[in-house]
């Protein structure tokens, strides 16, 4: 892995907009009008440094998928600029565009869609490492269970399909084929939001052994922000297209500045009765 | 919440499949509901919640197989009704409202006219006393300028505006009981928020019982008064809510606490122990306690034991013979290991 | 959390993995199997050369040295109908399967490129499929000339059309789901997110679909035989046989007939195949 200066930002993003038109009618057309247009992120900032995982946290119709698609050009970004390393994001074609997108990683929500049906686990892992010509990938076998490892899995999960497996373990796939690309940014895209608390835990102690084993960059995309708060250093939280607040995972959640942040703090249900205040026994601290 | 039960199950079973192979979802669930109270089902998915609290109204998916002691609701046995007399409960007795209100309503139809068509049908309504009912009732979910959005169609509203239409709808025979199925499960944080105060805002003004599903603690600590925790197609503790969550009893329910994610851990960098392996899976044929063999405090007797609850503290069950605060005294850190997957179990 | 969706949804999948008794699919492949394996065991199991002339036993009726009678100049149907049929299938065979990996492939790649080729294919499909299919093939026979050759080009290029716009629409589906968007995120080229992870997953309603196709195949290219377009004489297929027995039809039944009955037996087996495949998710996942 190169190991640029330390506080250079691995990834850049400066003013992001994305417009969706909605409707055009006929007359828009003839008239040469764009037509309605929803504007999805309003001109978003904000950097990424190497090893860290920042969060991205807000409703749903905030712009916050949007905004990480367009980290890789799954959705192409209407204006603004993204820098990864010293590549200009948005000006890459062809092959500039797959290396991009193979330094930037990406997994989805829903486990149960994101792999192929027909494809066996290690098939599926192995040819993510041979497009890339990753190192290792020749040894097709050793390969498969070197990422199997990274996530956990025993190296008998190479020879299931998809829907053998449970959704934390699908999930885990996933994750082991975004690595078998070597990446150094790993997008998960509301990655534990469809997964039972108890794996959920999991999940998350997953990505922060990743994060200190591989030093990837990760941005974690979720609605709920007690998950954030469990692994994200920084926190940005979006709304209606726009980065409201933005800061330390501490900060941000123990002296909120922004009012709509306020409010979906006050807004996340605790376990713990309202007239009560959190108990010994629960606590994190056990 | 001492009142005469509204609802009692007693030793509820639901299979599925012919005998020889049947698989069990629900086994030997026992839970009463108090007139006005609102008791939670929480659990992981596939624990059986969702089946049980749908045997209230006897709805089960055409293969499934249910079989209980006794169901009394209000004084009748809901086990022996007849098809009319079922239909009649259902209408009349309990409203139930789901994850996604926008499958549960007409896409071509306006939402006031649906209202009103329940009214109609179950009440036996006039239309024009229908009209104004609906409109009153629109106005009871706290829908702004009902009578414009009386003429809206689904797709227009969002969906917190939808779950209240699904509520008004529910509500609309004045049951006795609201069943709602993971209700906010598929909304923001802040309309959650406001989707509960509404529930809690019709309990408290009509005074009926509320039978809620989640699988989210939060959600159940916000509104229950009791809460069942459920764990392979049994509830393995039941009781206050407030109980439950500062003095679980059973293993499974402090695992699950202490794997409840939460902002207090904001720039802590904690790591949960999570629970080891995952949970059984219909069909799966247990011994014992299900949770045995993902449990840090099994012992061999675990494979064998009897899944009856035993009293633990007031109004307070657990179905594990080991008592919590034993398992506190043995030193008991955090459950599970800190290095678990779930990768080697199945 | 659809608790209930998801425990229904899974012994669900358990349960047909004990029924994989399937009485349609099962009916239909015998009825299919039995005249596949006749037509190709025909040169063993035909008593009599098809195309022997035997005048002094014309017009006679099915007994049990002709089983399915003979024709005006004394030649053995049953033997005629095993060769025939051995012509049909594999015409039908060729011209059906190759416009759907015609179609398939143009269709798959147009939905998922978009853009100036999609517009094009999309255009020629919607001309193509607009014509009354007939027509179609016939003008294409007037330009190719009669024949089994002209005909199956004909079927052929009117053919894939409808492969190529059902993949193009279910393409257009699968590209937003959410392993498609993994191939692109992996920086997988386009050829390999078509061809290796789009293809093999639509390609199941086009089989499914072309149970429908090769039934109607066959009847146009016993059409076409039948219009004198298709099997040139000596020759025999079903349609040329069923033809040939017209101005008969009062005096030997049979020689329409039995041909006939025999297309319409091959139109209910492949029929039978499709329901099955349609109705069992887990057994067209098998297959």
């Amino acid at each position: 892995m190169s190991s640029p200066v330390a506080d250079q930002p691995i990834l850049v993003v400066q003013d992001v907009v994305k417009r969706f038109v909605l409707r055009r009618s006929a007359a828009d057309w003839l008239r040469h009008r764009p037509g309605e247009i929803h504007t999805a992120v309003k001109g978003v900032s904000f950097e990424v440094a190497r090893g860290e995982i920042l969060g991205l946290a807000g409703g749903s119709g905030s712009g916050k998928t949007t905004l990480a698609r367009m980290l890789i050009r799954l959705v192409e970004p209407d204006d603004g600029k993204i820098l990864f390393r010293d590549t200009d994001v948005r000006a890459a074609r062809g092959r500039g565009l797959r290396e991009v997108r193979r330094e930037i990683q990406m997994v989805f929500q829903d486990p149960y869609s994101s792999l192929n049906p027909r494809m066996r686990v290690g098939a599926a892992i192995l040819e993510a490492g041979r497009v890339h010509h990753q190192p290792g990938a020749e040894d097709g076998d050793a390969f498969v269970t070197r990422m199997l490892d990274l996530v956990r899995l025993p190296a008998s999960a190479a020879t299931r399909r998809p829907q053998e497996l449970s959704g934390g373990q699908r999930q885990r796939v996933a994750i082991a084929r975004a690595l078998a690309v070597g990446p150094s940014v790993l997008i998960a895209d509301e990655a534990v939001s469809a997964l039972d608390v108890s794996i959920q835990t999991q999940l998350l102690n997953l990505f922060l052994d990743l994060r200190d084993e591989l030093g990837l960059s990760i941005i974690f995309v979720a609605h709920q922000l007690s998950v954030i708060a469990e692994v994200a250093d920084r926190v940005a939280i979006m709304h209606e297209g726009a980065i409201k607040e933005i800061g330390s995972t501490a900060d941000v959640f123990n002296d909120p500045q922004d009012d709509y942040t306020k409010t979906l703090i006050a807004a996340h249900p605790h376990p713990y009765p309202p007239a009560e205040g959190p108990s010994t026994v629960v606590s994190s601290s056990l | 919440m001492s009142t005469s039960p509204l609802l009692e199950i007693k030793e509820l079973r639901i299979a599925f499949g012919r005998s020889h192979h049947s698989a069990v979802a629900v086994n030997n669930v026992s839970l009463d509901l108090g007139v006005g109270e609102v008791v939670g089902l929480v659990g992981e998915s596939g624990s059986g919640k969702s089946l049980t609290c749908r045997s209230v109204i006897r709805m089960m998916p055409s293969s499934g197989l249910m079989t209980a002691t006794e169901i009394n609701f209000d004084g009748r046995d809901i086990m022996s009704l007849s098809p009319a007399q079922l239909r009649e409960h259902r209408a009349h007795n309990v409203g139930m409202i789901f994850q996604d209100p926008f499958s549960c309503l007409d896409p071509t139809k306006r939402i006031g006219e649906q209202i009103a068509e329940t009214l109609r049908v179950n009440a036996g309504l006039a239309s024009a006393t229908a009209h104004d009912r609906a409109l009153e009732l629109l106005r009871s979910v706290n829908i702004d300028k009902p009578e414009q959005r009386y003429r809206a169609y689904p797709h227009e509203l969002s969906g917190g505006m939808r779950q209240r239409v699904m509520i008004a709808i529910a509500v609309s025979a004045k049951p006795k009981l609201l069943v709602a199925d993971e209700p906010t499960t598929a909304l923001d944080v802040t309309t959650q928020a406001q989707i509960l105060t509404l529930i809690k805002q019709l309990r408290a003004e009509t005074g009926m019982s509320v039978l809620l599903v989640s699988h989210d603690f939060g959600v159940i600590a916000q509104v229950c008064d009791r809460v069942a925790v459920m764990y392979g197609g049994y509830v393995v503790e039941f009781g206050p809510v407030r109980d439950i969550c500062t003095r679980p009893q059973h293993p499974y329910t402090r695992a699950l606490l202490e794997s409840i994610p939460s902002m207090e851990s904001a720039g802590r960098h904690v790591r949960r122990a999570g629970i080891l392996g995952q949970p059984p899976s219909l069909g799966d044929v247990v011994e014992g306690c299900p949770f045995a063999s993902r449990c840090s405090f099994a012992t061999p007797q675990c494979r064998s034991i009897e899944m009856t609850r035993r009293t633990v503290g007031e109004g307070h069950t657990s179905a594990c013979p080991f008592v919590g605060d034993d398992l506190v005294s043995q030193g008991a850190g955090p459950i599970g290991r800190a290095d678990s997957t779930e990768g080697d179990a199945s | 959390m659809a608790d209930v969706g998801v425990v229904v949804e899974k012994f669900a999948r358990r349960r047909r993995a004990f029924r994989v008794k399937n009485w349609e699919l099962t009916l239909g492949l015998v009825i299919v199997g039995l005249l596949v394996v006749a037509a190709i065991l025909a040169p063993v199991i035909a008593p009599y050369n098809p195309n022997a002339i035997n005048i002094l036993h014309a017009l006679e009726k099915p007994s049990w040295s002709h089983l399915m009678g003979t024709d005006f100049v004394g030649r053995d149907l049953f033997s005629r109908v095993l060769y025939g049929l051995r012509v049909d299938l594999l015409v039908v065979a060729v011209i059906t399967y190759v416009g759907l990996a015609i179609g398939v492939t143009v269709g798959t790649v147009a939905g998922y490129l978009g853009g100036w080729f999609d517009a094009v294919v999309g255009r020629i499909a919607d001309t193509v499929i607009s014509f009354p299919f007939i027509v179609l093939v016939l003008a294409v026979i007037a330009i190719v000339g009669p024949g089994l050759k002209g005909v199956a080009i004909g079927i052929i290029v009117v053919g894939w059309a409808l492969y190529a716009r059902l993949a193009r629409s279910e393409m257009l589906a699968m590209k937003e789901q959410p392993f498609m968007l993994a191939t692109k995120a992996l920086g997988y080229s386009n050829t390999r997110a078509i061809f290796r992870h789009a293809l093999p997953n639509l390609v199941r309603s086009s089989l499914v679909y072309s149970t429908v196709d090769v039934v109607v195949n066959m009847l146009v290219l016993a059409g076409m035989s039948y219009l004198g377009l298709g099997q040139q004489a000596p020759g025999a297929d079903l349609g040329s046989i069923i033809a040939g027995g017209q101005e008969y039809l009062l005096n030997a039944w049979w020689i329409t007939t039995i041909p006939g009955a025999v297309l319409v037996l091959f139109g209910i087996g492949v029929s039978l195949i499709g329901d099955g495949l349609t109705n069992g998710e887990l057994s067209m996942a098998t297959i």
